[in-house]
């Protein structure tokens, strides 16, 4: 970074640096804590380390290495066929095999066990009497439907990574004697593996974080074995260790891909028109591919969101719409927007004030505090909750003190608790949005107001806000659809009578009340489209390899 | 506006404290509507009881909050909210969450001549820190399309090795059966009881999450036999009548099915107690118990005969769980299970 106007003016750090700095550090720190629950507490460990850990460990590692294999072979398998292939279709299929990440697994988890209508005056609209999925309620049936959601990270990272690379090298391979099979194979496909690798390692995360799939299903993974010692017999300080351990993991994987990927980029520089042209197939391989695609996006998204349009409608019609739906999606509505909101704010500041700060550590912070994004909603609650909950104590015996009046719990007995959880998770997604909205702003435009006499404040409202309206837009609608769809730290947080869409569905599955969940499922879905929808969008103006950098 | 505001160099803290200031209004507004109504912590919010609680204000006057949440979920809450908690009542299922809140010290004693005329003795907790709203059997369930009538007579027969593979149970998470672990060391014994638990182990069960799915499957094939609360099976019934799944009734000729209870009691912190009384003397009354046991529970008031109820299988011999003894028993019924690897 080129020496500025501000960093040369020496003396006291910017007002702005210290507050972003000092909000940075409060996001993560809960997160850091979180081995401290190891302290003085072998006890509740030794208890679940001998029942509930090793069982759950075990699920966790299969959920990782059966969805990290299933959406390479899905995510990276499709990416390679449209792009080096022509079948009918295509065109189509290129952008639509992105949709089902609007789908959160619970939901498409709650489809399926729907397919078991006879229990319920619910029966299945397109099967007649129930299609049966045997084996689903296994740690199997959790890879498939987790591959089934979260494959789109692979396809769009691998994609991009084809369609960046050089049509001539793959005529260079083609010319040493490879057919265009092999080369595809032996060339193009380790070309892009960086990119393919970071794609599994997004979805091995999410798989990881996910709570909604294995609860439902019965998988008994970290993530519900959190939910279970948090509201269960055990106490607390199991609940914060098995968090640490989930936490440990996660960075274990983290890890893991930076030291496999390493250094190498295998960037290559188009001239126009350079760009592979993919091959026509003919004969049954052309159906074949073409049907294959198409089977595949019809099983795990158009049929499913058929599915729940089919029974919405059914609901509405009988008139059995749950009654507490609409304060469910009231209290969506507003616990999303509230969040969107401030992370939006906070995001603002923390690349804002990463900008002005002078020092690398001071930027290095800012940064961290996207460090929740990859942690488990199930994580943050518990991690969250402990400090929130002694802040609480000291706020109702400082009134009683002071005043002698009564207050309720301040955070953990408001919905203000579960929003902190909500931004220590998703503040990535506004500051990542808005961080590279600002790397675009020339320094020297910061320069060029503050040395006409503009104060920081006056640099952030006139220039940097006008220019950052799209990525704090996009930030915000990223967090607002995030804090819809979440779960799990929802379900550890919320305020009794607080309950979400996703809440709903999550619940009236788990008692098989299935007619209630249909329309908040829908909603969920429709609402999810959203950002899917934009993303497709960018996919199609910017192109891929931009695009997927939103990812 | 926030450009603005920013212009107008107001000063980053002002801006600051207003922004953290509107928010935390608007949570706590949304949080706290419920000063001058009785709270209660409902588990059985999704009995279809609402309308039980709509009568009694129409009855009293006195308005209620209603929180709905499962039995341990609402246990947990008040635990951690401990005597900053709003709620007054709790409504909980299932003996083991009655027992969990008042070994918290989460209930205190609540009686009256009405509690206990309403009230049979045998069911009563000794310390009237809860009164009994229903009760709720947990017995094993068969395939009418699989399985010969009489091929299942008690508790045991679920650990028959020709089931092997053919046994569907809810996972040990679940309240009911730890109550029911807990009833059988109370009366069986340690010994005997993890040898019972074994045998239904060997068999490798299906583990589900809930009654209602564990029915579900059974009628899909996916299993012959299985274990559960029987109103689950009555309310399938009661949608459809050729619904492919029978009770099988156990020990009627020893000690009778297991039965649990729900039940309610007045949190130890309430100020509104004789309010909260109210409520209870209220849900075991006779005109509310018809309305409580719609959903195919059997009513604990005597005063409700067989006609009111329509309840199903009303002639069934049980055996209450025991109130004393199994509540404590119940972290050794967890263990157990565990041990013995019910997920």
């Amino acid at each position: 970074m080129a020496l500025t106007g501000t960093a040369r003016r020496a003396a006291r750090p910017s007002g702005w640096a210290v507050a972003a700095v000092v909000v940075a550090l409060l996001l993560v720190a809960p997160l850091l804590a979180l081995p401290a629950s190891f302290i003085g507490e072998g006890d509740a460990f030794g208890q679940i380390s001998g029942t509930l850990l090793p069982d759950a460990l075990r699920t966790s590692i299969w959920l990782a290495l059966g969805v990290g294999v299933g959406t390479l072979a899905l995510g990276g398998g499709l990416a390679l066929l449209v792009s080096f292939y022509d079948f009918p279709g295509r065109r189509v299929l290129d952008w639509a095999l992105v949709l089902p990440l609007a789908l959160p697994g619970y939901v498409l988890v709650f489809v399926v066990l729907g397919q078991f209508g006879t229990a319920t005056p619910f029966q299945s609209t397109l099967f007649g009497d129930g299609l049966r999925i045997p084996g689903i309620r296994t740690t199997t049936g959790a890879v498939v439907i987790l591959t089934a959601v979260l494959y789109p990270y692979v396809y769009v990272l691998g994609r991009s990574a084809f369609l960046g690379q050089s049509r001539r090298t793959l005529e260079a391979a083609r010319s040493l004697g490879l057919s265009y099979g092999q080369s595809v194979r032996r060339v193009a496909f380790p070309l892009a593996r960086p990119a393919l690798a970071g794609g599994v390692a997004l979805a091995v995360m999410e798989a990881l974080a996910d709570f909604g799939t294995v609860d439902l299903l019965g998988v008994q993974a970290l993530t519900s074995a959190i939910y279970r010692v948090w509201n269960g017999a055990f106490d607390e300080a199991a609940a914060l260790q098995l968090a640490t351990v989930l936490l440990t993991f996660t960075f274990v994987l983290l890890a893991a891909e930076r030291l496999l990927r390493g250094r190498r980029r295998y960037d290559q520089l188009l001239g126009e028109g350079d760009a592979i042209a993919p091959k026509p197939l003919r004969g049954w391989k052309r159906w074949l591919a073409a049907s294959g695609g198409w089977v595949l996006l019809a099983v795990v998204f158009v049929l499913p969101v058929v599915q729940l349009a089919a029974w919405s409608l059914e609901t509405i019609a009988d008139g059995t719409v749950a009654p507490s739906l609409g304060k469910a999606a009231w209290n969506t509505a507003v616990l999303a927007g509230i969040t969107a909101v401030v992370a939006v704010a906070v995001g603002t500041l923390l690349v804002f004030g990463g900008r002005a700060a002078r020092s690398r550590a001071a930027r290095g912070t800012t940064r961290l505090s996207t460090l929740g994004y990859a942690i488990p909603g199930a994580v943050v609650a518990v991690a969250v909750y402990v400090p929130l909950v002694w802040i609480d104590r000291r706020i109702i015996s400082g009134a009683d003190s002071v005043s002698g009046s009564r207050v309720g719990l301040f955070f953990t007995g408001s919905i203000l608790g579960l929003i902190i959880a909500y931004l220590v998770r998703f503040n990535a997604l506004s500051f990542l949005a808005i961080d590279s909205r600002m790397s675009r702003i020339d320094p020297h435009l910061d320069d060029a107001a503050r040395a006409l006499g503009a104060d920081r404040a006056r640099v952030l409202a006139d220039v940097h806000l006008p220019l950052l309206k799209p990525g704090i837009l996009a930030g915000g609608m990223l967090v607002l659809v995030e804090v819809m769809k979440e779960l799990p730290a929802t379900a550890l947080l919320r305020p009794l009578g607080h309950d979400t869409l996703a809440i709903t569905v999550w619940e009236a599955t788990k008692d098989s009340r299935l007619a209630a969940a249909a329309l908040p499922a829908l909603l969920i879905v429709l609402v999810g489209l959203l950002p899917v929808i934009l993303l497709v969008k960018l996919l199609r103006s910017e192109g891929w390899s931009s695009a997927a950098e939103h990812l | 506006m926030l450009a603005g505001l920013i212009r107008r160099r107001w000063p980053l803290p002002v801006l600051a404290l207003l922004l953290v200031l509107v928010i935390a209004g608007v949570a706590v507004a949304m949080s706290s509507s419920d000063d001058d109504t009785l709270v209660v912590y409902n588990g059985r919010s999704h009995y279809g009881d609402e309308t039980v609680f709509e009568n009694f204000t129409e009855k009293t006057g006195i308005e209620l909050t209603l929180r709905g949440g499962t039995g341990p979920e609402l246990f947990e809450r008040l635990k951690r909210e401990g005597t900053d908690t709003p709620a007054d009542v709790l409504v909980t299922t299932d003996l083991a969450n009655l027992w969990r809140a008042e070994n918290a010290g989460l209930l205190t004693e609540t009686t009256s001549p009405k509690l206990e005329a309403n009230v049979p003795e045998a069911i009563r907790d000794p310390g009237s820190q809860w009164w009994p709203l229903t009760v709720r059997l947990r017995v094993p369930v068969v395939s009418t399309k699989r399985v010969p009538e009489g091929a299942i007579t008690g508790y045991e027969d679920l650990g028959d090795p020709k089931w092997k593979g053919r046994t569907c149970l809810r996972t040990s998470n679940s309240e009911y059966n730890q109550s029911l672990v807990a009833d059988f060391l109370a009366k069986r014994g340690p010994e005997e009881t993890e040898a019972l638990l074994q045998s239904w182990m060997d068999n490798d069960p299906k583990i589900f999450n809930s009654d209602g799915e564990l029915l579900g499957a059974m009628a899909e094939g996916d299993c012959d036999v299985g274990l559960i609360n029987h109103y689950y099976l009555a309310r399938a019934l009661d949608e459809d009548p050729d619904f492919p799944v029978a009770p099988a009734w156990p020990d009627q000729d020893g000690a009778g099915a297991h039965a649990n209870v729900s039940g309610a009691g007045v949190v130890s912190t309430s100020d509104k107690k004789a309010q909260a009384r109210k409520l209870l003397e209220y849900l075991t009354t006779r005109a509310a118990q018809v309305e409580i046991v719609k959903g195919g529970e059997f009513p604990v008031n005597e005063q409700v005969s067989a006609e009111d109820s329509a309840a199903l299988w009303q002639t069934v011999k049980i055996d209450p769980i025991a109130v004393e003894q199994a509540g404590p028993l119940i972290p050794d019924a967890i263990a157990l299970m565990l041990d013995l690897g019910w997920r």
